[in-house]
């Protein structure tokens, strides 16, 4: 048995302890140590985006991160976006848009996109797209996603 | 009676806050006490055959609480639902890179996979068979044993076909090839295989079939099938690719051996290696017309390559020929098809059953031949196609066909067809610009002859609040928020007091695959039928309470209405009073997609008969120094007979036309001696949002008779059809060179061009 490693970490604004393997990725971490399952594998080797997560404010892909790199660093994952006063912007936008078909890429597509309205609140059509070209989608087309994602910052969109 | 309400909505999928809040549970995702993780060691030879296969070594490591072979399986070891030819753990001989020598489970991940490594395995690897050509000459050996290599080998004959090539004025001959493409479902496969405490197994499935899924687990384990249950999470795509069983027999499999809960979940490239892909076509086509472009005939031979098993072999191959006339009148056809076995990947059902592949090929001769003729690609479309009443070469006679030059017309409208001549072409000197359309027409349910049902359970409580029990699975399409709709609108209630229980055949009657765009029509159908007597009830108990006669009572938004006025009586109010006196409250709904006695013979074997039309229109950019094409406009006008659910219906589209785009640029499985070059996503490249080009749609709603009273059609699988040949039309319309084979690559793209420069635009 490999020696687990006690690691101290913020993860949705609470302080978690976890223990875990040197090899174990942020991913694995979060799935199978701590049960949040929101971030979802998708082809563990950072090509779908499915396990976007926060680290620090920075966008990652938590299949390429090791859990013992989050050691005093802040995590947010899509369970710690919705309040208790209601869903995030994004979330709610996402539903009224239709903006998902299996769900199984939102969680990741959500993060990302909150990623970047965290550094630029009123991003352009080509911006979103751009910046959600780390994200794969099978079912939607994205149309409707970018759509949630430019409603969500305000700025308008065609109806569909 | 569809007419207010919920039908016809932009709603959100029940799930969808489950969903956007990251609690919705997929099959990995799920976890029981005392859960092992599953592995399934696959072989890395395309053909070999199995000298030794040693386990013992795998079984003594610490945590490793099952391993199997062929030998430890209780029941069958074949699978597959039409002809179950595929072992589930390979005997002595391995057919392709992906079939499966043995099964693991241990406690966690590690460990299992330090039980694979320690398996023994010695290969004699023997010489496969790659090529499909050769596979079908004499002498070539046999890719499974006492099995012929070809697989199938049917011809379809309609008119004289030798007297109308004779007779045509202008033939179009071309041979074309399509590849392996692959679902790439963000989800991969998966199951988790639970014992029940009476031997039973309880399986967990990522799958389009949860009925048919409980049959294959229990025969694989010897069990009746009222041991087994079967139940779907949340999944996460499928296309297609789960319509067939995958590991969730195999899980079932190690929970009974095991005693203990086991979940196999499928890693991205053990998922690409191991499932069906799109069959990749070698079709021969000749299309024949007289002087003023009407069709004369279409000849066409198709060779498919169709990996060791037979999977959908047969159906893709079947509904290739069914639409490879496309929606136009051909009085004389003939169509060849043979599928040959190989020792390349496995193939069956992705989206569209072989129609992808038909329309690649008929719409480009239709451009081709326009070209030809001097023709409008417009015009000579509008001039063959079919109509209502239209008797097609299969011998179906189209019901409802308004929609084929209503979806041309319209399509031509919203790109602004008549300007094409203000179109810019040529940006840049290196730049071309060129528009291309492809009009499409593809069945829905299963085909006549062939069983096409489904049944639900609906029970109102005394709250108001309502149950619906469907054995068709939910794989993003969104058929869980149809019929929550359906429900809803029929029992005069919110959507919101409506539970719609993801299909569990313990509770739920079956309803068939989720597949060939049927369910709305037959599930659909089917609560509307199962609300019938639970609304008489309400209704009853309401007109004895109001002393109003039932002609004058509607329920709508959870309370009663007398002549359109709401009144004091809720429908829960009815509902504890219609249980009171001990009217039914819960029905069970049947529909059966039912062919009039009177219709026509049809000659062309299980064809059918419920057609989704639709016609796409792209622009495209081509960079004549690169070979690339950029999509950069793209006009989608689609059937849908009746909207039920627009979101769901539009998405079906959006999504559609982005795989569409991949399947004509950028997707290929690339194989070579039976391996698989590019099994990742990092390398198999489908379309991003960066990829997708404004996308401008309309949907039109011609109700489809033989779906009544819903009137729906479906609309999964038409809108990936047309966009490869759309596009291809497109590039040929920039570059004046025609492409016959997918992906148009920029390389093939520049090899077309090598043939000749860029031509002037016309």
């Amino acid at each position: 048995m490999t020696k687990k490693v006690h690691v101290q970490s913020t993860i949705n604004g609470k302080a978690t302890d976890f223990l875990c393997e040197p090899r174990q990725s942020l991913l694995e971490v979060l799935r199978d140590e701590l049960r949040l399952t929101g971030s979802k594998e998708g082809c563990n080797n950072g090509n779908c985006g499915a396990c976007n997560v926060m680290l620090d404010g920075r966008l990652v892909n938590s299949c390429l991160v090791l859990g013992v790199e989050v050691a005093g660093r802040k995590v947010e994952t899509i369970e710690g976006l919705a309040t208790p006063q209601g869903l995030h912007p994004l979330q709610q936008k996402f539903l009224e848009h239709a903006s998902l078909q299996c769900g199984i890429c939102t969680p990741g597509f959500i993060m990302a996109a909150k990623a970047l309205m965290d550094k630029t609140p009123k991003p352009s059509e080509g911006e979103v797209r751009h910046w959600l070209a780390g994200n794969l989608c099978r079912c939607t087309g994205y149309d409707k996603i970018v759509r949630a994602v430019l409603d969500a910052s305000g700025c308008p969109s065609p109806p569909a | 009676m569809i007419d207010s309400g919920a039908v016809g909505r932009w709603v959100s999928a029940p799930g969808a806050y489950d969903i956007v809040t990251g609690k919705a549970r997929y099959c990995p995702d799920l976890d029981f006490p005392g859960m092992l993780i599953g592995k399934l060691l696959y072989s890395p030879h395309a053909r070999a055959c199995i000298r030794r296969l040693d386990v013992t070594a795998a079984r003594m490591i610490p945590g490793v609480i099952a391993v199997l072979t062929h030998a430890d399986i209780p029941g069958e070891n074949s699978y597959l639902y039409a002809e179950p030819d595929q072992p589930l753990l390979v005997v002595d001989e391995v057919r392709f890179q992906g079939d499966a020598v043995a099964a693991v489970a241990a406690i966690d991940e590690q460990t299992a996979d330090a039980a694979l490594r320690a398996i023994d395995v010695e290969y004699q690897a023997l010489d496969g068979i790659f090529d499909p050509l050769a596979a079908m000459q004499a002498g070539a050996g046999q890719v499974v044993a006492g099995k012929d290599n070809i697989m199938m080998h049917k011809t379809y004959r309609t008119g004289d076909v030798a007297a109308a090539l004779a007779s045509a004025h202008v033939i179009v001959e071309n041979t074309y090839r399509t590849q392996w493409a692959e679902h790439a479902f963000l989800e991969t496969e998966g199951g988790v295989g639970l014992v029940d405490a009476d031997g039973g197994v309880t399986v967990y499935s990522s799958c389009q079939a949860p009925h048919r899924d409980r049959m294959q687990i229990a025969r694989a384990l010897g069990l009746p099938e009222s041991r087994v249950r079967v139940i779907t999470p949340y999944i996460g795509g499928a296309f297609g690719g789960k319509d067939e069983a995958h590991v969730q027999i195999h899980a079932a499999l190690l929970a009974h051996a095991a005693r203990r809960p086991v979940r196999l979940i499928r890693g991205r490239r053990e998922s690409i290696l191991t499932h069906v892909k799109r069959h990749p076509f070698i079709v021969h086509c000749i299309t024949a017309a007289t002087r003023d472009g009407r069709l004369l005939a279409v000849k066409a031979r198709a060779i498919v390559d169709a990996g060791p098993y037979s999977n959908a072999t047969h159906e893709v191959l079947n509904k290739f020929g069914e639409f490879i006339g496309g929606p136009y009148t051909v009085k004389n056809l003939e169509i060849e098809k043979i599928a040959v076995r190989t020792n390349n990947p496995i193939t069956g059902a992705f989206r569209g059953f072989g129609a992808p592949q038909a329309a690649f090929v008929y719409e480009s001769q239709m451009d081709d031949l326009a070209r030809k003729l001097g023709m409008d690609p417009l015009e000579i479309r509008l001039l063959n196609g079919v109509d209502t009443g239209t008797r097609m070469y299969t011998g179906v006679v189209v019901r409802e066909g308004k929609a084929m030059k209503a979806s041309l017309r319209r399509a031509a409208e919203m790109m602004g067809w008549q300007q094409r001549g203000e179109l810019g072409r040529q940006p840049a000197t290196h730049l071309r610009r060129g528009w291309g359309m492809a009009t499409i027409l593809k069945g829905s349910g299963m085909g006549r002859g062939l069983p096409d049902h489904a049944a639900v359970l609906l029970e109102m409580h005394r709250d108001g609040s309502v149950v619906l029990q469907s054995g068709a699975a939910d794989m993003g399409q969104g058929i869980v928020t149809v019929l929550a709709q359906l429900a809803a609108e029929s029992l005069g209630v919110e959507m919101s007091s409506v539970h719609v229980v993801r299909a569990d055949t313990a509770q739920a009657p079956d309803a068939g695959a989720s597949c060939a765009s049927r369910q709305v029509m037959v599930s659909g159908n089917a609560v509307l039928r199962a609300a019938v007597p639970i609304r008489d009830s309400l209704l009853q108990v309401a007109a004895e309470k109001t002393g109003v006669a039932r002609d004058r009572l509607v329920l709508h938004g959870g309370r009663l209405h007398v002549d359109g006025q709401a009144h004091d009586l809720t429908v829960a109010e009815l509902a504890r009073r219609a249980l009171f006196r001990g009217y039914p409250l819960q029905s069970e709904g049947r529909y059966e997609l039912e062919y009039p006695a009177d219709a026509p013979e049809v000659t062309y074997r299980y064809s059918q008969e419920v057609f989704q039309f639709c016609t796409q229109i792209a622009q495209v950019l081509v960079d004549c120094e690169t070979g690339q094409v950029a999509v950069e406009r793209l006009v989608a006008v689609h059937d849908a007979g009746k909207m039920i659910n627009p979101g769901g219906v539009y998405g079906q589209i959006e999504g559609g036309v982005a795989q569409g785009i991949g399947y004509a640029l950028t997707e290929e499985l690339r194989v070579t001696e039976g391996h698989t070059l590019n099994a990742s996503l990092e390398n198999y490249v489908i379309p991003m949002a960066l990829d997708i080009p404004e996308l401008e749609m309309d949907v039109l709603e011609m109700p489809e008779p033989l779906g009544a009273p819903l009137g729906a059609k479906g609309i999964a699988e038409s809108p990936i059809i047309p966009t490869a040949p759309a596009i291809r039309n497109a590039i040929l319309d920039a570059i004046g060179r025609p492409l016959y084979q997918l992906p148009m690559t920029a390389e093939r793209v520049l090899s077309a061009l090598d043939a000749a420069p860029c031509a002037d635009p016309a």
